[in-house]
């Protein structure tokens, strides 16, 4: 036993040795085990793509720590304390799930370290806060989005609501799609469902009784698949529009034609990148990973620019200044599209609406804020 | 054999607990933020450990619903000492309910109430599940605290539903989870080791046989289990005040969590209150010491990339070899008192000799 301390222990001093002076120390908090491994991987290849394409800032190294959260929520708070405290960081990327940066965010927040998360659009994480930020848009924009797009865009003035009620996320963007809708001189109707349900016959016919020219399903693919598949067979032809929780290739496994005319609102299309940066990420992640880059992906590779971008504003590496930095991010080229901060730690920039044809996820238009 | 007498016995433990105080104040001073947090965890770990250990250990009936008690706390605590402005800022679906969208009050009274509703949560649950036993007591358990969990998800206009509750005041710290830590050991140890104690553990060996000496055995075997879902009420009281933010996912206060102080309890040995402390510290210290191995490290001019997912297959192989080498646990049923000590130092002794 005592030899195995003392072998860990040099190993620990060895670790130490490597980040030496001339680096600069991220820390990535992401699911890399558990439930949710899989968004963790994703966007930590897009972190890896944008590291080795801009490796440097200041002169300096960037290193990256990766600390895995579990899919924990408890575990997503330490993570964060022991990135801060242990590793010392100067700024971490972090937190992929809404309510892991809500545990971890108020552990930065109080260590005054600041905290960029890829992905998680629950308007709560950044509500607040001074050193918590978001690389995505925010839940009410996205509802927003779908609204303007099935009113505008679809022509739609009928529409029916299915809201997965164990999940905050679909609980937030049908609640802002029907405020939105309902604003402009639509009319709305609700059905409820859960993760985990296969069988959504009864609402669909409730739902199809209500003639609705669109179905708007703020949920997950799963779900997505299987409710599109049973509405085609109880006749429905219009179409369907969801989240960013639809977008993954077990959507068209599941749903096979069915899911043909769902459209879906989605942070970026890496069929259409609309910057030259993120045409580069684009290239760049086909050579390093041999597929195409997710929404994912594509706002990790965001994240860390967001970051390295406000080191270098900042010309110094504490982290009180690269929080000031980011809050003053303005009109920033990333690879989903101009990115400007605003003074709650929000991100302001335009979505993108895709949807499946023939099995393949096609890009239709991009709604400004 | 000697036995050591009650006034040493008492020195010494109140030795004990102040040398544990100071060995706390240090730790918090020096060892930094992280490790706080970790030993104060523990401490929470070590309180929803004992009192699970109570009902599944010392009283022998088979629970899954832990983690329903500690949601009950949980909630409680957080909705009691929220602020009123951050109540009104998380609650943007459906606003919260009077009169618990004007009340603000403090820590000790919150989580004092939080104890008792978890416990009358544990006296509307037990009630009836303790009809069944055995296997169909666990089932049972395990739906209520499903139940328990599926009510806090839809109930939009008090729990906020599936959107959770953030911005807990961070209460919690090292002095307020150790003291509720010491409070909840003397208050389980007492029971215990009284006669409703001492009737508890005979019916754990056979209940039959209680019932003929004339144990009301629906009567203890509720009781037990009120008194475990205070303190699980407790437990989840400074769990949401050290984390700031509850939601009533599966993998945050469901099955998943009952599991965990599970294998605590199983790891410490069954029945035994030191046990669950020790398997409670035992579980949150090394769930994070064996992420070194997950980070990338260097022998030598070698480079071993950090493996994810490794520190849990380490984790369950040590569990393994705790099963495997003490097959009832670190302690079995014994408590770690200074009697125990004594026993064994003076066995060794006598094996040298």
């Amino acid at each position: 036993m005592k030899k195995t301390l003392i072998m860990l222990s040099v190993v620990m001093l060895l670790v130490s040795a490597v980040f030496g002076a001339g680096t600069i120390k991220i820390g990535v908090a992401f699911p890399m085990t558990g439930g949710i491994a899989a968004f963790g991987q994703m966007t930590l290849n897009g972190v890896k793509v944008a590291q080795s394409l801009y490796p440097t800032v200041l002169g300096k190294k960037i290193v990256l720590i990766v600390a895995d959260n579990r899919s924990d929520k408890t575990e997503a708070a330490n993570v964060v304390s022991r990135l801060i405290d242990y590793n010392h960081v100067k700024a971490i990327i972090g937190e992929i799930a809404s309510s892991h940066s809500l545990a971890g965010g108020s552990i930065a927040e109080r260590s005054h370290v600041p905290m960029l998360s890829p992905a998680s659009t629950n308007p709560l994480v950044t509500q607040g806060k001074h050193y918590v930020f978001r690389a995505c848009f925010i839940d009410p924009f996205q509802g927003h989005v779908a609204a303007v797009f099935a009113y505008n865009n679809l022509k739609a003035r009928t529409a029916v609501v299915f809201t997965d009620v164990v999940q905050d996320y679909s609980v937030g963007l049908a609640n802002f799609f029907v405020k939105d809708f309902v604003a402009m001189g639509g009319k709305v109707y609700k059905e409820f469902y859960q993760s985990g349900d296969q069988d959504f016959s009864a609402q669909l016919t409730d739902a199809l009784n209500k003639h609705p020219d669109v179905i708007y399903v703020p949920g997950y693919y799963p779900e997505i698949a299987l409710m599109a598949r049973q509405a085609r067979q109880l006749g429905y032809t219009g179409p369907f529009l969801a989240g960013d929780g639809a977008e993954a290739p077990e959507l068209v496994k599941i749903g096979g034609a069915a899911v043909n005319g769902v459209y879906y609102t989605s942070h970026f299309n890496a069929d259409a990148p609309f910057t030259e940066i993120g045409k580069e990420f684009v290239a760049k992640y086909k050579e390093m990973f041999k597929e195409s880059p997710s929404a994912l992906a594509a706002l990790g590779f965001d994240s860390y620019l967001l970051l390295r971008n406000a080191i270098k504003r900042a010309g110094s590496d504490e982290p009180e200044k690269i929080a000031a930095a980011l809050r003053h991010t303005k009109h920033f080229e990333g690879a989903t599209g101009y990115i400007t901060i605003d003074k709650y730690g929000n991100t302001i920039k335009s979505a993108v609406v895709n949807v499946v044809k023939n099995g393949k996820f096609t890009y239709v238009t991009t709604i400004n804020p | 054999m000697k036995r050591i007498s009650f006034k040493t016995n008492f020195i010494l433990t109140v030795i004990f607990v102040i040398g544990s105080g100071f060995m706390l104040l240090w730790a918090s001073n020096s060892l930094g933020d992280y490790w706080a947090r970790i030993i104060t965890l523990m401490a929470i770990y070590g309180i929803m450990a004992t009192s699970y250990t109570l009902v599944n250990g010392v009283t022998g009936i088979f629970s899954l619903g832990h983690a329903g008690f500690i949601a009950v706390g949980a909630y409680t605590a957080a909705l009691l000492t929220l602020p009123i402005q951050q109540k009104a800022m998380s609650f943007f679906i459906t606003p919260l309910i009077w009169p618990l969208n004007s009340i603000q009050m403090g820590f000790l009274p919150a989580t004092i109430i939080a104890g008792c509703v978890a416990a009358f949560a544990a006296f509307l649950v037990g009630y009836p599940s303790l009809r069944v036993t055995g296997d169909y007591f666990a089932i049972a358990t395990l739906a209520f605290a499903e139940i328990i969990r599926i009510v806090i998800q839809n109930s939009y206009s008090v729990t906020n539903g599936s959107l959770g509750l953030k911005g807990i005041p961070p209460y919690t710290t090292i002095w307020w989870a150790w003291g509720w830590l010491l409070v909840t050991l003397i208050v389980l140890g007492s029971f215990k080791f009284s006669s409703y104690g001492r009737a508890l553990r005979a019916m754990s060996e056979d209940t039959v046989a209680a019932r003929a000496m004339g144990i009301d055995v629906f009567k203890h075997q509720l009781m037990s289990f009120v008194v475990s879902g205070f303190f699980a009420g407790i437990g989840g009281a400074l769990y949401a005040h050290w984390l700031t933010t509850i939601d009533p996912r599966p993998t945050s206060l469901g099955i998943m969590l009952t599991f965990f102080v599970l294998i605590m309890i199983v790891v410490g040995g069954l029945g035994s209150l030191s046990g669950a402390v020790l398997g409670a510290v035992f579980f949150a210290f090394s769930a994070q010491w064996l992420r070194i191995v997950e980070s990338p490290m260097n022998f030598f001019g070698l480079t071993i990339p950090g493996i994810p997912g490794m520190s849990m297959l380490i984790f369950a192989v040590v569990f393994i070899l705790i099963m495997l080498f003490w097959r009832r646990g670190i302690m079995g049923r014994d408590e770690l008192s200074w009697q125990y000590i004594y026993n064994h130092f003076s066995k060794r002794v006598g094996d040298q000799d």
